[in-house]
């Protein structure tokens, strides 16, 4: 019997407190259109989704910095590059078709693999990569590399015990959960940016301040109408993708983790004597 | 003014294409819009490098577009029309109760369009200062700037940005030496044949990779003393705490107002104090390093002055026309001397070198 995964990316009680904290705030950044007050400061301005995005920013960056503080070596560093740099290149390939996109079944079976932390690295660094490749960073990368590493920390987080047939069923039914989740909070995140300002609003458009209710009907149809149509193809796509490929990957990944040697750490022990005798 | 060809440094093309982008959310005036529109793009023309991500601005506009196109659709199946000059009219959906004021087809004004184009116009024209920057700054030139906090993060992504390039150019050899043995390069099989050989060889790769940075002292980092290292994780977590209980309080008005920006404020301090300390623990210089000299100060500042005219006469009808009545907007003669403000960086700045014109 083989391992389940390594943590390649080990997290420490100060880092996985960073990350619970940036989750709540991450959620805020995704979630504001529904919890905001009619009479709240942002309600009525502009400003409020690109101030969400700075705030995205700079909490990337700490969570980012403390994951890697003491818990990231070379061979950490190397495999995040190497992984990342594969996500890079396949994620063009399903620019333009709707709902081809193939970077998912990679941050899912690499943090099945090397871990949460691994995983949440691997998420947010491969859309970041990818961004600055194809010179695409825009106010939405924050947000795509928010969610993209949650999903690569889920899928670190799912039950070890699981093993064989049932490991690839479980995979496929997570990954596609997490892309139709991914939609659903992408379309959040940009669903501000519809607030009809001057105009008559629109019955999909985002009202600040009405009630939950209301605007969470409002958000239902937006995202029923604008991008349904991507995130179901991209869910089934991402699960067969999972289930063809979960075999040979998982095990190519458990063969370099197992050679990286993650969890056993390198010591210098003295020379010993014997071996300077049979070299005379 | 003729200073030596050289790359400006990444971070001043941002502040200014920023700024220009906040000059841009602060009107509707869809003239104004396209003048920012042209400054963006005229600077991209007057100062962009080599690299293939000086394409981004066409890119990035040619998004726009489908941005007004998508906001001048569902305004115009989805929106309640504004009173006036009716276009056309499309047959109506009746829908069940379960979703109310939701409402499909209807007639559809020229007010209702106007409304939703000049909205989505100045979307795309963020969008188009965005784009500006993608393709002014150089993205290797600003991973370079990332704090020695987050240099393990940059080192991946550097190792990332190589190596993309690389795994396509592999796939290429790995169906060349399939071809030659005869083997499908089509079908599930072939894919499969291909992608395994290329995975297995970039995880090979990757331990090679990092068996010569570790050898070479990457990826290491300083000790740094316990207390502050002890300091570093207080004012991060107290930052992140401060930004996630400020950012709540921003939401529900029924919480103290101190709860609101100011902690916010004070989260976003402490948690960059946190990264600030956090930098230490990486001791390293940089080869070459750009700095912050007089052009970029120039840069950045021509970029806030447009921000701050905009905001400072921003709510008036200049900038904001009206579309019901639907009117001409005009032309506010301060917001477009800001605007040749703007524009002031493609001499002050340095030139690009390596370009011939």
């Amino acid at each position: 019997m083989t391992v389940v995964g390594v943590s390649a990316v080990r997290l420490h009680p100060r880092s996985a407190a960073a990350l619970a904290l940036s989750g709540a705030v991450g959620l805020l950044a995704f979630c504001w259109p529904l919890l905001v007050r009619h009479d709240s400061a942002v309600a009525h301005s502009t400003d409020a989704p690109w101030l969400f995005v700075l705030l995205l920013i700079l909490i990337l960056g700490v969570v980012l910095a403390e994951i890697a503080e003491g818990g990231m070596d070379a061979k950490a560093i190397a495999l995040l590059g190497v992984l990342a740099a594969i996500g890079a290149a396949l994620r063009p390939l399903g620019a333009g078709a709707a709902g081809l996109e193939p970077v998912w079944f990679l941050f899912v079976l690499s943090g099945r693999v090397l871990g949460r932390g691994f995983g949440f690295a691997l998420g947010a660094l491969t859309l970041f990569a990818s961004a600055l490749l194809t010179a695409g960073v825009g106010p939405w990368l924050p947000f795509q590399m928010f969610a993209a590493a949650w999903v690569g920390f889920g899928a670190g987080c799912l039950p070890g015990r699981v093993r064989g047939r049932w490991e690839v069923v479980v995979l496929a039914a997570y990954g596609a959960a997490a892309s139709l989740l991914y939609g659903l909070l992408l379309d959040l995140s940009f669903w501000p940016f519809t607030v009809s300002g001057t105009g008559a609003p629109s019955t999909l458009a985002f009202v600040p301040g009405a009630p939950l209710a209301d605007n969470v009907g409002r958000f239902v149809a937006f995202h029923l109408t604008t991008s349904l149509g991507f995130d179901v193809p991209r869910a089934v796509f991402t699960a067969l993708l999972v289930t063809l490929t979960a075999r040979p990957v998982l095990l190519t990944l458990r063969r370099a983790a197992r050679r990286a040697a993650f969890d056993s750490p390198a010591e210098f022990a003295p020379v010993e004597r014997q071996l300077s005798i049979s070299l005379d | 003014m003729h200073p030596v060809p050289r790359h400006l440094h990444p971070g001043a093309w941002w502040l200014w294409a920023v700024g220009l982008a906040t000059a841009a959310s602060r009107t509707t005036n869809p003239v104004l819009l396209l003048l920012i529109a042209a400054v963006a793009g005229y600077m991209v023309a007057a100062r962009r490098t080599n690299s293939p991500s000086s394409r981004a601005y066409v890119v990035f506009l040619r998004l726009g577009l489908v941005v007004i196109a998508i906001r001048v659709v569902l305004a115009g199946l989805f929106g309640a029309a504004l009173p006036g000059h009716t276009l056309l009219t499309l047959p109506q959906v009746a829908l069940p109760d379960w979703a109310p004021g939701v409402r499909i087809g209807g007639p559809i004004t020229l007010e209702s369009v106007a409304a939703a184009g000049y909205q989505g116009l100045r979307l795309a024209v963020m969008l188009c200062c965005i784009g500006a920057a993608n393709a002014l700054a150089s993205p290797a030139r600003l991973l370079r700037c990332v704090p020695g906090a987050l240099y393990e993060v940059g080192v991946a992504v550097v190792v990332a940005m190589t190596f993309a390039p690389q795994v396509i150019a592999t796939v290429s050899r790995v169906r060349a030496a399939r071809r030659l043995r005869g083997r499908p390069n089509r079908g599930l099989r072939g894919i499969r044949g291909v992608a395994m050989p290329v995975l297995e060889g970039a995880l090979e790769r990757s331990l090679e990779v990092a068996a010569s940075m570790d050898s070479r002292g990457y990826g290491r980092s300083g000790g740094l003393p316990q207390s502050t290292r002890w300091l570093t994780a207080a004012a991060t977590l107290a930052g992140l705490l401060g930004v996630a209980a400020g950012s709540y309080g921003l939401l529900d008005s029924g919480t103290p107002g101190l709860l609101g920006l100011p902690a916010v404020a004070l989260g976003v301090l402490l948690a960059t104090a946190g990264l600030a300390l956090g930098s230490r623990r990486t001791a390293r210089t940089r080869y070459r390093p750009d700095r912050w000299l007089p052009p970029e100060l120039l840069v950045v500042a021509c970029g806030m002055a447009i921000a701050a005219t905009f905001i400072a006469i921003g709510g008036t009808a200049a900038l904001q026309p009206s579309v019901s009545p639907l009117q001409a907007p005009g032309l506010p003669l301060l917001a477009s001397a800001g605007l040749l403000a703007a524009l002031l960086p493609s001499w002050l700045s340095p030139s690009v070198p390596g370009l011939q014109r």
